[in-house]
């Protein structure tokens, strides 16, 4: 809100300078956002926070400086208006309410002989100082009746309203009303509207309509100050999509007891410049006139929440600034706060508390910290796991990333079987946040395209995040959040000065597997299965299907997806190498993983043996076969087999393949005082036991 | 040099040169062997010469057939002769290949050299994500002062998110939280602040929570704005918990967070579920920078989960990860966290 500092000094006098008063105004609660100039005169822009709709107003901001200054408010003076029935305003006009609950209160004055033309100069500055366009005399009294209190006026051209009465109803479903700004609404039930016999005259709060409108021609006229229900003017300022500074207003709640001022401050100004009396009394309508709240304030309770010390003395003095009524009851502990009306936000004693605190100063508060029993700290189990996983993959090269939840459709929004499916989002307004990922991998791919665009073609990525997708639950569609791991690496993956005069590596299935056996180690995943694409290709069409498979951790259940993206998804990224990706349900993860402390393992210190075996296997028996069978053997003094050589072509027949397995045979203690070394006779039968299993298994063959 | 050798050739040579004229064509052997030991170039080459004349066919050895035509007493002299050549070419074998060997190891290494100061082959590294780094951070300091972290759902029921905090209904407090709405009743969270709810519907006091996490509001992305971002919930409940409690673990927190000169400093804000609320703002490097909201629960809310508000009060506030690390580095583009160039997020790894 645009807040002239001159127009401010007609109600509190102070000696600061613009930029002292706005320090002192944001240290007080109501932000000052800046400061312009008007003429060669400072004018601030003051945030004010959606519960103090009584700071809409220079008189309000005014309210806030007196207090925190310790300075009187000058209030303007105003004259009054009797409201009785033998006034001559009834037999000019009528008002009627008919839905007390949405407008508790409506006044009316009538002024009649109105030579409408454009306002003296002094109300223009004053209105185009605090941000408003001139109009005409009356509409730019009405304005600035509006700023100056903060009550919304509306002035109608009387000989146009039917009957010359006003009734206030809920507007019937599908009534239409032109309004000032030439738009057309058409109305909905309950939308309140100010009608006259038979016709909406304006939308109630928001905006009045063309037909009653004050021009040049009108001569006499209907002022309206009125109180309505907040909610309901929020909801018809969406409802229309119309928001103006009387509904700002409105909704941030008017005093019901200034209306009556405000029509007659607007009167005094009318006649201020030079138009006809208003016609003597007011038409005010008011059912159940609002009483101010009493609430007690015990002055202990006041210094134990804000934490420093307080006296009933200065309680009172802090609220009285505020223009409560303040009663110190007997015993001085307790004060009883009458809380004026304009004060919609007062409801109970933290909420005084508050106004004793920000007024007295915060800036007096000490530091302490809290001294009751301690509590145990740190970070959760799942939060301790994510870090493992973090950790992990950390360890193997990757970066990690943090994507976008809000996304655009992907190739990764339906389950194949179509039990699931993308979340959108309702109220999307851009395709960009049109739904909520249902995979990590898609906005893996994207942070790497941004890469690449900017010649970063090395890339090896993870992130661990929220998931969604609608799930069947008890037959119904359900958004379900989950946790996800993924990682995607492309490109070269060690340096060019790896090995100068070489190619660098470039990242291929093994590279993202390796990632996932780093994982599968270091979170002690002792079960973890593998499916190939291509067994029901249909299930993976995002991927190659021959170089893909599906994750399993202990169950027949897919836990999570490998391998590398499908060429033809690949060409909509404008990658230069291949992309491979992994994603892993965390909460399988977690339920597979065995977390804690590790057991100690003995280790022998005697000297290991080793022996290579080079079984011969028929192309298409998967190496977890060769591992099973190797298990499978049993054998306790085996304490490595690993993987050094794959060999096709000749002297091997078409089709066939050959291993070379490094075994590693040591003894297991027990304890220390168990050890001792592995005998030759136990490789001996150990070698032969693994070849049996590996021929029965695989129908693996021998040479030698 | 000096070879234990049990035939003394100064006690032998008179004799075999004195009695015996067999002692020539060992000498010339010996002599033509020694200058072949001398030309050899190479250990190859020294190899070679071994074999010729020492090998078990060699040139000198083969000198012991004609023992069979001496006399017998003349038989030992002569084959010690032999062997005291052998000894003396072996000898002298030994030392010329000592003296290749050392020769041809220099120049392998020397041809084995490299430029030290190439780049070295840097395996390649991973990192956390700044906004991982920060949330750390916070969770160390955090957790030393005995707040116990935990995770809410990002997509969350509407009355977490706004009525359990004691918004009104409708009120005009929302219109700074633009949500994303999934179902009527179900949102991306606008605050990680929702979680407060779904502590006390199931905990009673005294508890210390604090949680890390993503929010989501509707609003047009610049330097300064983003529909996603992260924030820190704190928030504790026990006895005789005031604003001055606020302010010193504020305080404390801040200046773990960004140095032990830091200062706090309150000014009145609203937020529906705080009584007095508060933003507060860190005085760093010479200035005050905003930091976040702050203040005591609101009763409305301790009440709502049946915590008697005469003997209990607490505080909450909340700041944000990306503004903590934008202070601390002096990142001024919020855009980059979500945007994940590596260039960006390398800059933080390390120490």
């Amino acid at each position: 809100m645009k807040v002239p500092l001159i127009w401010l000094k007609e109600y509190v006098d102070f000696d600061l300078t613009a930029e002292e008063i706005a320090a002192k105004l944001t240290m007080g609660g109501l932000e000052v956002e800046g400061i312009e100039e008007h003429n060669g005169s400072p004018v601030l822009d003051v945030y004010i926070t959606p519960n103090r709709g009584d700071c809409l107003s220079i008189l309000g901001v005014a309210r806030e400086i007196s207090a925190l200054l310790r300075t009187p408010l000058k209030l303007p003076a105003i004259s009054e208006t009797s409201a009785l029935a033998a006034s001559a305003v009834n037999t000019l006009a009528s008002v009627q309410i008919d839905d007390p609950d949405l407008c508790p209160r409506y006044a009316a004055r009538v002024v009649s002989g109105i030579k409408i033309g454009p306002s003296p100069l002094w109300l223009q500055n004053a209105l185009e100082a605090a941000g408003q366009r001139p109009v005409n005399n009356v509409v730019d009294v009405t304005n600035y009746v509006m700023l100056e209190l903060g009550q919304p006026l509306h002035a109608f051209d009387l000989q146009k309203l039917e009957n010359s009465a006003i009734v206030v109803r809920s507007a019937t479903d599908g009534e239409l009303i032109q309004t000032l700004d030439g738009a057309t609404h058409i109305l909905k039930s309950p939308t309140l509207v100010i009608a006259d016999a038979s016709k909406p005259a304006a939308v109630a709060g928001l905006m009045g309509g063309a037909f009653s409108e004050v021009t040049d021609a009108t001569t006499s006229i209907l002022l309206e100050s009125a109180h309505f229900d907040p909610l309901s003017i929020r909801r018809a300022s969406r409802a229309l999509n119309l928001r103006t500074e009387a509904s700002y207003r409105f909704e941030r709640v008017v005093d019901p007891n200034g209306v009556v001022r405000a029509i007659n401050r607007a009167c005094d100004l009318l006649a201020r410049i030079g138009q006809p009396v208003a016609a003597e009394g007011v038409i005010d309508v008011y059912p159940q006139p609002v009483e101010s709240r009493v609430i007690t304030l015990r002055t202990e309770r006041a210094a134990s929440l804000l934490g420093m010390e307080l006296s009933s003395e200065t309680c009172a003095q802090c609220l009285e600034a505020l223009g409560f009524d303040v009663t110190i009851e007997a015993g001085g502990t307790n004060l009883l706060v009458r809380v004026p009306t304009f004060r919609a936000d007062i409801a109970i004693e933290e909420d005084l508390i508050e106004e004793v605190g920000r007024i007295h100063g915060y800036e007096n508060i000490p530091e302490t910290l809290p001294s009751g029993e301690t509590t145990r700290g740190g970070d959760s189990d799942q939060g301790r796991l994510i870090s493992s996983v973090r950790r992990a993959l950390v360890e193997c090269g990757l970066q990690e990333v943090v994507t976008h939840s809000l996304t655009a459709p992907s190739a990764f929004d339906t389950a194949p079987d179509g039990t699931s499916t993308r979340v959108p989002v309702r109220n999307a307004l851009s395709v960009n946040v049109s739904g909520l990922r249902r995979s990590i991998i898609p906005t893996l791919l994207d942070v790497a395209q941004h890469n690449a665009a900017r010649g970063q073609h090395s890339l090896s990525l993870f992130e661990v995040g929220r998931i969604w997708q609608y799930d069947i639950v008890d037959g119904e569609p359900t958004p379900g959040e989950y946790l996800s791991i993924a990682g995607l690496i492309t490109g070269p993956v060690l340096p060019v000065g790896a090995r100068y005069g070489t190619k660098p590596a470039v990242a291929d299935y093994f590279t993202i597997k390796g990632v996932l056996d780093r994982l599968a180690d270091r979170l002690k995943l002792t079960d973890v299965t593998l499916r190939p694409a291509s067994e029901r290709e249909e299930w993976m069409p995002q991927f190659h299907p021959g170089r893909s498979g599906t994750i399993s951790l202990g169950g027949a259940r897919v836990d999570g997806v490998i391998g590398e993206l499908h060429p033809e998804l690949a060409s909509k990224y404008d990658l230069k190498h291949r992309i491979y990706v992994f994603e892993l349900s965390f909460e399988s993860m977690a339920r597979a993983a065995q977390t804690g402390s590790r057991r100690y393992q003995p280790i022998t210190r005697q000297q290991a043996i080793s022996r290579d075996i080079a079984p011969r296997l028929k192309d298409g028996v998967p190496f977890a076969a060769v591992r099973a069978a190797v298990a499978a053997a049993d054998v306790s003094v085996l304490l490595d087999c690993r993987l050094t050589d794959i060999f096709r072509g000749a002297p091997l027949p078409e089709e066939t393949h050959s291993l070379t397995l490094s075994l590693t045979f040591a003894y297991k203690p027990a304890s220390l005082t168990d050890d001792r070394a592995v005998t030759e006779a136990e490789v001996t039968e150990a070698l032969a036991k693994i070849r049996a299993e590996l021929e029965a298994r695989c129908g693996a063959t021998f040479v030698g | 040099m000096s070879v234990s050798s049990p035939y003394n050739t100064a006690v032998l040579r008179p004799n075999v040169y004195e009695d015996l004229n067999v002692s020539e064509p060992i000498d010339n052997k010996t002599a033509e062997a020694l200058k072949a030991v001398t030309a050899a170039a190479s250990v190859a080459e020294l190899t070679a010469v071994e074999l010729r004349y020492l090998g078990k066919k060699g040139e000198i050895n083969e000198l012991r057939r004609a023992i069979g035509t001496l006399p017998a007493e003349e038989r030992p002299a002569f084959g010690a002769s032999i062997n005291e050549a052998a000894a003396r070419v072996t000898e002298a074998l030994e030392d010329r290949r000592a003296v290749l060997k050392s020769g041809e190891l220099r120049a392998q290494l020397q041809a084995e050299s490299v430029d030290i100061t190439l780049p070295g082959a840097v395996l390649p590294a991973g990192g956390l994500h700044p906004l991982t780094i920060t949330a750390d951070r916070i969770k160390e300091v955090l957790g030393g002062m005995g707040f116990e972290f935990v995770d809410g759902p990002e997509l969350e029921d509407y009355a977490y998110n706004f009525a359990a905090l004691n918004y009104p209904e409708d009120h005009p407090a929302m219109d700074e939280q633009n949500s994303f709405f999934v179902t009527d009743d179900r949102l991306m969270r606008t605050q990680t602040t929702a979680l407060q709810g779904r502590i006390m519907a199931n905990r009673r006091p005294p508890f210390r929570i604090a949680t890390i996490g993503r929010c989501f509001r509707y609003e047009a992305v610049d330097a300064t704005h983003h529909h996603t971002f992260h924030q820190v919930d704190i928030f504790m409940v026990d006895e005789k918990i005031s604003m001055a409690d606020l302010k010193g673990t504020l305080g404390t927190f801040a200046r773990s967070m960004f140095g032990p000169e830091t200062l706090v400093r309150f000014r009145p804000d609203f937020f529906p579920f705080v009584e007095p609320g508060v933003d507060y703002s860190i005085l760093w490097q010479g200035r005050w920078l905003e930091l976040g909201g702050a203040g005591l629960i609101h009763p409305n809310i301790l009440q709502a989960y049946g915590i008697n508000t005469e003997k209990y009060s607490g505080f909450a506030f909340g700041l944000g990860v990306e503004r903590t690390h934008m202070i601390q580095t002096g990142v001024n583009d919020l855009r980059l966290y979500l945007e994940n160039d590596v260039r960006f997020l390398r800059q933080f790894q390390g120490a």
